[in-house]
């Protein structure tokens, strides 16, 4: 029933962090739908999307949890860490103190989720370069220093923000193949479907396709 | 996207929530913030019982709350009568914020996901109905039969 009509093998779970209004609603949307959200009101508790991508053949469905930037949701958005493969943590280039506020994103994160969950740090709004508050240098820096990966993305022009969730993907990826990341862990955040993988779910799928169109 | 509604808070989390609460209770002042908190742990609970205890917190913060803070409050309320298949009253929500901020995608998502299970429930009505109809037909059907064999 889950999986509705397409078929995965593996899901993945995604949480979005950081500051109130550094976008990160609408990287999930540009993610999600293509599209830029202009008029992005304040997410309240957390929102959820989600979209199927495929890293080295395997079809991966990320289910991902945006939380609400505001200071008065964080007690309760800490409880969506948990299990959490992946983390996106987002500042806003064009505000310092959203950059400032990092290493308590990240500690939170450490402390909340576990050794093998990718952190994937975000500097968005890259394309408002003349209003630029942080340089790339340091950010880059901060992001060496603390074991992170990272890029500067636009969820206005889409600029780098696939990139960002494919990358999260494919180094989640990476942990399984080389045995880093315990499938069996109830909080890895990773699930395995062996029964929907290969061509079994392909050609079961195909007769309700061919029903459909005609 | 109707992991919205299917993800449980973990029972740390809900107890964690609770002992601040009845602490804050014990201690004669209860702040809205954690009477928020509880209440929105509570409609993610799986039971049903805690779901309609969390939606009267939510109802009473509602009635005492500014505009900015009934946002938080209708959006939960919908997910927490959404939850327990009160459908009618989550869409009075959706509807009650989206006139106030009718652009809002994230209770328009929301909207979407309770008009589908609203559908779904009422199929699964009319299938319920439809079986109804079939067994008295077969009813009528067989005491006609027997009228006829009595003749």
């Amino acid at each position: 029933m889950s999986a509705g009509p397409y078929s995965y093998s593996y899901i993945f779970k995604y949480i979005i962090i950081g500051d109130m209004g550094v976008g990160k609603s609408c990287l999930l949307h540009q993610f999600t739908e293509k599209k830029f959200m202009a008029d992005c009101p304040h997410t309240i508790g957390v929102e959820f999307g989600t979209r199927i991508i495929e890293v080295s053949g395997q079809k991966i469905k990320l289910q991902i949890w945006d939380t609400a930037g505001q200071e008065r949701f964080r007690a309760v958005t800490r409880s969506y860490y948990r299990g959490a493969a992946g983390a996106l943590m987002v500042y806003d280039i064009t505000r310092r103190s959203t950059y400032n506020h990092l290493s308590s994103w990240l500690s939170d994160t450490r402390t909340l989720t576990n050794p093998s969950t990718v952190i994937f740090l975000i500097g968005n709004k890259s394309d408002l370069d003349g209003q630029r508050d942080v340089t790339y240098e340091e950010a880059k820096q901060f992001a060496d220093e603390n074991g992170l990966m990272f890029v500067e993305a636009s969820a206005k022009t889409g600029e780098m923000v696939e990139e960002a969730f494919l990358e999260t993907a494919k180094k989640i990826y990476q942990s399984i193949q080389d045995g880093r990341l315990d499938l069996n862990a109830a909080e890895s955040g990773v699930q395995h479907k062996p029964s929907q993988t290969g061509r079994t779910t392909l050609t079961n799928d195909q007769p309700n396709k061919d029903s459909c169109s005609c | 996207m109707e992991e919205i509604l299917d993800e449980p808070v973990s029972s740390d989390d809900l107890k964690k929530f609770e002992a601040k609460y009845y602490k804050e209770l014990g201690n004669g002042l209860v702040s809205k913030e954690s009477t928020f908190n509880y209440a929105w742990c509570l409609v993610r609970s799986k039971y049903a019982s805690d779901i309609r205890k969390g939606i009267l917190f939510l109802e009473d913060l509602f009635r005492d709350g500014n505009e900015k803070e009934r946002r938080d409050y209708m959006y939960y309320l919908a997910i927490g009568h959404a939850k327990i298949r009160e459908h009618p009253k989550a869409l009075h929500y959706i509807r009650q914020f989206l006139t106030l901020e009718p652009g809002n995608q994230q209770v328009q998502n929301l909207e979407v996901i309770v008009k589908k299970r609203m559908e779904r429930d009422g199929m699964k009505g009319m299938a319920i109905a439809g079986g109804l109809v079939v067994a008295v037909g077969s009813i009528v059907g067989l005491g006609l039969v027997a009228l006829a064999k009595k003749k």
